[in-house]
């Protein structure tokens, strides 16, 4: 329980180091964010409402106090209104939410349940076609790019194949964008899980265990696994940072309404609350899949292993 | 894990090179202006003058793609720089001090792993204007992390080889080990993770450069491009092509010129 705690503490200093991050770029950005807003807007800036803006957003303290001020806004739920909808970032973001969520979730469940059968298959059978897969699946998370692989896809489903429906709204219209998003990240999982299943294939402790007369694949699928799974869950929780990214391109390209798809379209007006938020919102994300996987990994192997990456 | 050296790592610093040069080549030279339209060329196929043809405004795709290149290579060297010139000068620092300024440098590095690459860069580059150097290093801001929990990694185990032991028992010098032994070894490994994940940081960039975010949005950029065409992609589906390939091509390119640990994601713990 105290071990949970001091997971727990850490990621709460992670997330104030990130709000402090976040909330000091953008006061180092050039330019009054409230001169910025009002030209944003198309109104003048004359000097009662720049101060009254000011007042609002507590600009008018001293910067510690301005900090204070804007973390308690946020944990508050108050992540200041859009330049461009004028609406409440919260209330977009949480509009939006299950959108991003579905393409990130979508995206990891398949990439997961793909690589766990084709990293075992792979190990099991050096060079064989599912080996040569997953070689092909780790290239392609290095060298293709999502937006335009979501681009082909675009053009073979829709303009060759005439599959409109795809596009259509329902849950049809995730298919592609989800494919995309787990190809990114599918080869590195697979490519750590095989690693692990390998190292623990070649370990004394298998050799011992077959020297005693075990059937091999039986020592190897059951403590394989369990060691294997520790690196597949670490390379999960950095994987979370491609997912992050993957959505808000895929959502562009796809023109799916989600968190992503409205950060993007806050870019050309400089919404920078709106960027805030997304940040706050990337780095929690990152946070609780870290955390998740360091449980994960408690659970798995209770005691730690002996010979197990740092 | 017990590795010392990435095993049978290749590197090729001639297709380096060239690479380098080709940039330099493309930013200087291209057979014509990259931005001139010609409405009476509009989307002509491939032919001797056009290598790949023009687009829908009538300008020469293989103009774009060269001046891409140039971009592409520039902003990608100033984050690998980074990467392992910060990574190793923070882990290596960390290894030799002790307490809380050692705590302080490895909460920083793994503070650093944990922000999402595109995300940041997408923040910075959108709030700060674009301009190669400020795209490099928001790109850079998170992704030197890992380098450093790594160096970091080797330069305590270095510490405790014998051959280490055994020359500061014969009186070698901490500036000499580090130079002669530590140094290579911890390079060896830190240019095995980059290559490892080089095409991502292209692929980051051309992500950037098609959301509207590249070094300079009066220049062509493969993403930029990308965006652009894709709009053609029912008339011209060949525009798209040429982009796409190109981040392909220098990605598996880079990759192979660096070289690339098998292991390398297996090698760097998440914090």
């Amino acid at each position: 329980m105290g071990r949970i705690l001091g997971e727990v503490g850490r990621a709460a200093i992670h997330l104030l180091a990130a709000s402090a991050l976040a909330f000091f770029i953008v006061r180092a950005m050039p330019g009054d964010p409230a001169v910025l807003l009002l030209l944003a807007q198309g109104q003048a800036a004359d000097p009662a409402t720049v101060a009254a803006l000011h007042a609002q957003w507590g600009l008018d303290r001293s910067l510690p106090g301005q900090y204070a001020a804007w973390l308690g806004d946020f944990l508050a739920g108050d992540w200041r209104t859009s330049f461009r909808t004028g609406r409440p970032i919260f209330e977009e973001f949480a509009a939006r939410l299950p959108v991003t969520l579905t393409v990130g979730f979508g995206a990891f469940a398949l990439a997961l349940g793909v690589a766990g059968p084709l990293a075992e298959a792979a190990a099991a059978r050096p060079h064989g076609w599912q080996d040569r897969v997953l070689d092909a699946a780790t290239l392609g998370a290095q060298a293709v790019p999502g937006f335009w692989l979501g681009c082909l896809l675009i053009w073979v489903f829709a303009v060759e194949l005439r599959a409109i429906a795809l596009f259509e709204a329902g849950p049809q219209r995730y298919v592609l964008p989800i494919a995309v998003v787990a190809l990114a990240v599918l080869g590195p999982l697979a490519q750590v899980y095989r690693a692990g299943l390998r190292e623990v294939a070649r370990s004394d402790y298998v050799r011992a265990a077959l020297a005693r007369g075990a059937p091999r694949a039986r020592v190897v699928a059951q403590q394989g696994r369990r060691y294997a799974a520790l690196g597949l869950l670490s390379t999960a929780a950095a994987e979370a940072g491609t997912v992050v990214g993957g959505t808000a391109v895929v959502e562009t390209v796809f023109g799916l309404p989600g968190i992503g798809q409205f950060v993007v379209d806050s870019i050309a007006v400089r919404d920078f609350f709106v960027l805030q938020a997304f940040f706050m919102v990337a780095v929690a994300w990152m946070l609780l899949a870290s955390l998740a996987a360091r449980l994960a990994r408690r659970l798995v192997a209770p005691g730690g292993f002996c010979d197990v990456a740092p | 894990m017990s590795h010392h050296r990435p095993s049978g790592v290749r590197r090729s610093p001639a297709l380096l090179a060239s690479l380098a040069a080709l940039a330099a080549v493309a930013a200087l030279w291209q057979p014509y202006a990259p931005d001139a339209v010609d409405l009476t060329l509009r989307n002509v196929g491939m032919s001797w003058t056009h290598p790949m043809g023009t687009d829908h405004l009538g300008r020469d795709v293989l103009s774009r793609i060269l001046v891409g290149f140039a971009n592409t290579l520039g902003a990608v060297a100033i984050v690998a720089s980074v990467c392992i010139g910060v990574g190793m000068a923070v882990g290596i620092l960390a290894s030799s001090l002790q307490g809380f300024a050692r705590a302080v440098l490895l909460r920083t590095a793994e503070f650093a792993s944990v922000v999402p690459n595109l995300v940041a860069a997408i923040a910075i580059v959108a709030m700060f204007g674009n301009g190669t150097l400020v795209v490099g290093l928001a790109l850079a801001a998170g992704a030197w992390g890992p380098h450093a929990l790594l160096a970091f990694g080797l330069a305590e185990r270095a510490r405790g080889e014998t051959y280490v032991r055994a020359a500061t028992a014969l009186g070698a010098g901490s500036a000499h080990l580090l130079r002669r032994h530590v140094l290579p070894a911890i390079l060896d490994t830190q240019l095995a993770y980059l290559g490892a994940k080089i095409g991502r940081i292209v692929i980051a960039y051309s992500a950037l450069a098609f959301l509207g975010l590249g070094a300079d949005s009066s220049r062509p950029d493969w993403g930029a491009m990308l965006f652009e065409y894709r709009l053609m992609m029912f008339d011209q589906p060949t525009l798209m092509l040429w982009p796409g390939l190109a981040i392909v091509l220098l990605c598996v390119a880079l990759r192979e010129a660096i070289g690339w640990d098998k292991d390398a994601p297996a090698r760097v713990s998440s914090p």
